[in-house]
């Protein structure tokens, strides 16, 4: 098997057997969409105008949360070390592996976006649009979840830093992933708009995040 | 005590260098730990690092292996600089094993082995030759110390490269573990690849140079 195929296949077998695979974002995202309504009260013309953009704003959460395990463990336990000596290059095996890790944790999220936006009342069309624009911006969250991992990682309540780093990066994917499901529940043709440039976010993102993500590794470690 | 001709596995021939280091200053939190430290080890060469607690043995190891930049001085694998050659020539073993706590040896170095490009084929012979091949799948998490440090050894020579670093390799052995762990530096050795070892214990390898880092300080 090729180096980056073993990274991704090793990242989303642990992710499996020892995280509980995707159960955790899962739990946490539907938590977070259920006690919503309950915050904002019944009124279902409200409810259903603002599913789409709960339902961006609470994936960005459970990509989050389990943000601190994906590099820190690494950091950790030698690996990272490793890593390093493999002679494979950093930043493709750091894309593989958050690539691995979200294959395997967050594939739940369009999903859950999808069901989750119709429960709260918004028509088939927009709900599927809404899910789309979420799975386009699954690499964009994991990519940066990952950089401020990598850049906490060994330290103590790395959380805190993490939340701190991640949240300014992450609002232009939430901007645009939310205005998709937004858009198209408005019946507004910048939904298709909206949805590419997520894609765009998410292509950028893969491109440069990598870089980043190696070299806070490498500055951890020294 | 196990003979350096049992651990026989089938991998190619090791790419052999000179580690060569002359005139390293190494400064920890603004404190000296190194000073004008040179040594040259040649494929076949061993060397044995002792000191007391913070002298800079894993320092000096770190710097080794480019993960620090020294303060002054240099670190050559021939003729190129850690940054550029320590993932062709260097076997690590840190601190940390290097293990997952949920993940199998079989499956941590069999991902291993496709990483660096190994054969699989040497994964049990290896194992055999540190006595842990009865665990092989055992998670991580119930192995002991020693069992864990043992694979993690097994990952080392898995690499097939020259020149191991090796931080405390005996730590948590027993003798039996001690003696394998010998064993396996003589193949090593044998096959024209070097090692430095950090360490607090007595460990008997032949014709090991010994240096005591206090004395650099």
């Amino acid at each position: 098997m090729n180096a980056l195929g073993a990274v991704f296949a090793r990242e989303a077998r642990l992710a499996w057997s020892g995280g509980g695979g995707a159960a955790g974002p899962a739990a946490f995202f539907l938590a977070a969409i259920t006690l919503a309504p309950l915050a904002i009260g019944p009124a279902a013309d409200l409810l259903s105008a603002v599913g789409p953009g709960i339902m961006g704003f609470a994936a960005l959460l459970s990509v989050l949360q389990s943000a601190d395990r994906l590099f820190g463990d690494d950091h950790g336990d030698g690996t990272a070390e490793l890593y390093l000596l493999s002679g494979v290059s950093p930043a493709w095996l750091v894309l593989a592996k958050v690539m691995g890790q979200a294959a395997a944790t967050l594939w739940p999220l369009p999903v859950i976006g999808c069901l989750g936006a119709m429960m709260y009342g918004v028509p088939v069309q927009p709900a599927l649009i809404g899910a789309l624009a979420l799975l386009a911006a699954i690499p964009a969250l994991s990519l940066i979840a990952g950089f401020a991992g990598a850049l906490a990682a060994g330290i103590r309540r790395s959380g805190l830093l993490i939340a701190l780093i991640a949240t300014p990066m992450m609002v232009p994917v939430l901007i645009f992933a939310a205005g998709a499901g937004r858009s198209a529940f408005e019946g507004d043709e910048r939904a298709v708009a909206n949805l590419l440039l997520t894609l765009a976010v998410s292509l950028g993102t893969t491109a440069l995040a990598p870089f980043g993500i190696a070299a806070a590794i490498r500055s951890r470690l020294s | 005590m196990q003979s350096a001709t049992e651990i026989a596995p089938d991998m190619p021939a090791l790419a052999t260098e000179t580690l060569r280091v002359s005139g390293l200053s190494l400064a920890r939190g603004g404190i000296e730990l190194v000073r004008d430290f040179s040594l040259e080890l040649a494929p076949g060469d061993a060397v044995l690092m002792s000191g007391p607690n913070g002298t800079g043995k894993t320092t000096l190891l770190r710097a080794l292996a480019g993960f620090i930049r020294p303060d002054a001085g240099e670190i050559r694998f021939g003729d190129l600089p850690p940054g550029e050659a320590a993932a062709d020539y260097l076997g690590w073993l840190g601190h940390a094993d290097g293990l997952k706590h949920n993940e199998t040896p079989r499956s941590a170095l069999r991902f291993w082995a496709d990483l660096t490009g190994q054969s699989r084929k040497a994964i049990l012979p290896l194992m055999r030759g540190m006595a842990v091949e009865s665990l092989i799948d055992r998670p991580a998490s119930r192995l002991s110390r020693g069992q864990q440090r043992r694979t993690a050894l097994v990952r080392v020579a898995l690499s097939n490269r020259p020149i191991w670093l090796l931080d405390e390799p005996a730590g948590p052995l027993d003798g039996g573990g001690r003696a394998r762990l010998a064993a396996l530096v003589a193949w090593h050795r044998a096959r024209g690849g070097s090692v430095i070892a950090a360490t607090h214990q007595l460990l008997d390898w032949p014709e090991a140079k010994r240096i005591d880092l206090g004395a650099h300080r």
